[in-house]
């Protein structure tokens, strides 16, 4: 498949299959993706990897601790939190990847964007080889339990999630607006 | 060419040969690249283009180029939003970097401090509720004479949950 198409048929994957995702082919597509981003630099960023049933329930106990003993949590009946939690941890593969920080707010950003740009590639490479994925940066992973959890430090960034399993449909696209439309030239004051 | 064959031809530095870089093309690498994905398809980006000559604003900013594009990332909500927002454009560039290389543009990167003081970016036209992301520098790529890119295989940051 050639780099557009697979840009253009590329989905979120939400609803996975139970078939379990090998780590062999993670390691492949990481690896792959980082070669597509030289200006990464050693030690800028860091993936944790949970790809077990055990790994994906423990992973899914740190995004759950604070929101079982939040207040909302706490209202929420137990079997109701179960399958919240089961859905999540019927995922078969998490990776969570983190950015570290630079010394300012431009050289943490530029370290951040290209490591956003090593996610989107390892998602393009995965769709090459049929792994669907889903990048979530949902609200409520932000806390303590679940940073600490993931083993995030202080000199580091939590960048995003991403959900990986095989899919048995796709979901079908949604429309873009064309590029034209939010589309400027700048002229310039000397002709 | 599929995306693997691109892997390790992207470490080859950008050299620009003196080539204008059609608004046309831009535009139909941006078609494409706009399949990136970002939350509740708030398509969070818009586009400024220029070129060499009329880019004299850049000059002093920004290395020289055959054509620039600054890429704006829309700036509301709340602090979330906004870096989920931010990530969605960098996704968008990527396939766009990938893109510009199949048709032998070479693709820059860039962002500085300037793009962080407002009162630049609103001299390129960026809008109170909006941040320059990035501005990217493109031309046509110099065909170097081979020799391997300079990439050095190294470990992978790549931990296990629990370890």
């Amino acid at each position: 498949m050639n780099v557009a198409d697979l840009i253009m048929e590329r989905r979120s994957i939400r609803k996975c299959t139970t078939r379990p995702v090998e780590q062999e082919l993670v390691v492949e597509l990481l690896r792959n993706a980082l070669r597509l981003q030289p200006s990464l630099e050693n030690g800028s960023w860091r993936a944790v990897y949970a790809g077990t049933p055990e790994a994906s329930k423990e992973l899914t106990d740190y995004i759950y601790v604070q929101m079982t003993e939040s207040k909302l949590g706490k209202l929420i009946p137990g079997k109701l939190m179960d399958v919240f939690k089961k859905r999540f941890s019927d995922i078969p593969a998490h990776l969570v990847v983190m950015a570290a920080k630079g010394p300012d707010r431009p050289s943490s950003d530029r370290n951040y964007a290209a490591i956003c740009g090593l996610m989107q590639s390892f998602q393009l490479l995965g769709w090459e080889r049929g792994l669907g994925m889903l990048w979530d940066t949902d609200p409520f992973l932000y806390h303590e339990g679940f940073f600490q959890g993931i083993g995030l430090r202080e000199d580091e960034t939590f960048v995003g999630i991403l959900h990986l399993g095989y899919y048995d449909k796709v979901p079908k696209s949604r429309r873009r607006t064309p590029a034209e439309r939010k589309w400027t030239v700048l002229q310039g004051s000397v002709t | 060419m599929t995306l693997s064959d691109l892997a390790g031809e992207m470490g080859r530095p950008v050299h620009f040969i003196d080539r204008p870089v059609s608004q046309q093309l831009i535009l139909e690498l941006l078609n494409c690249a706009v399949w990136a994905p970002n939350d509740g398809l708030r398509e969070p980006w818009r586009f400024i283009f220029t070129d060499r000559r009329n880019g004299q604003e850049l000059r002093g900013l920004q290395e020289p180029a055959p054509a620039y594009l600054l890429v704006v990332a829309k700036e509301e909500g709340d602090p979330h939003i906004q870096e989920e927002d931010f990530a969605a454009v960098c996704c968008l560039i990527q396939n766009f970097r990938l893109l510009a290389h199949e048709k032998g543009l070479g693709v820059r990167w860039t962002l500085h401090e300037w793009m962080y003081e407002r009162s630049r970016t609103v001299t390129f036209g960026v809008g109170d509720n909006e941040r320059l992301a990035a501005v990217l520098e493109i031309g046509y790529n110099a065909v170097h004479s081979e020799g391997e890119p300079a990439f050095t295989e190294s470990p992978l940051p790549f931990e296990l949950l629990g370890n």
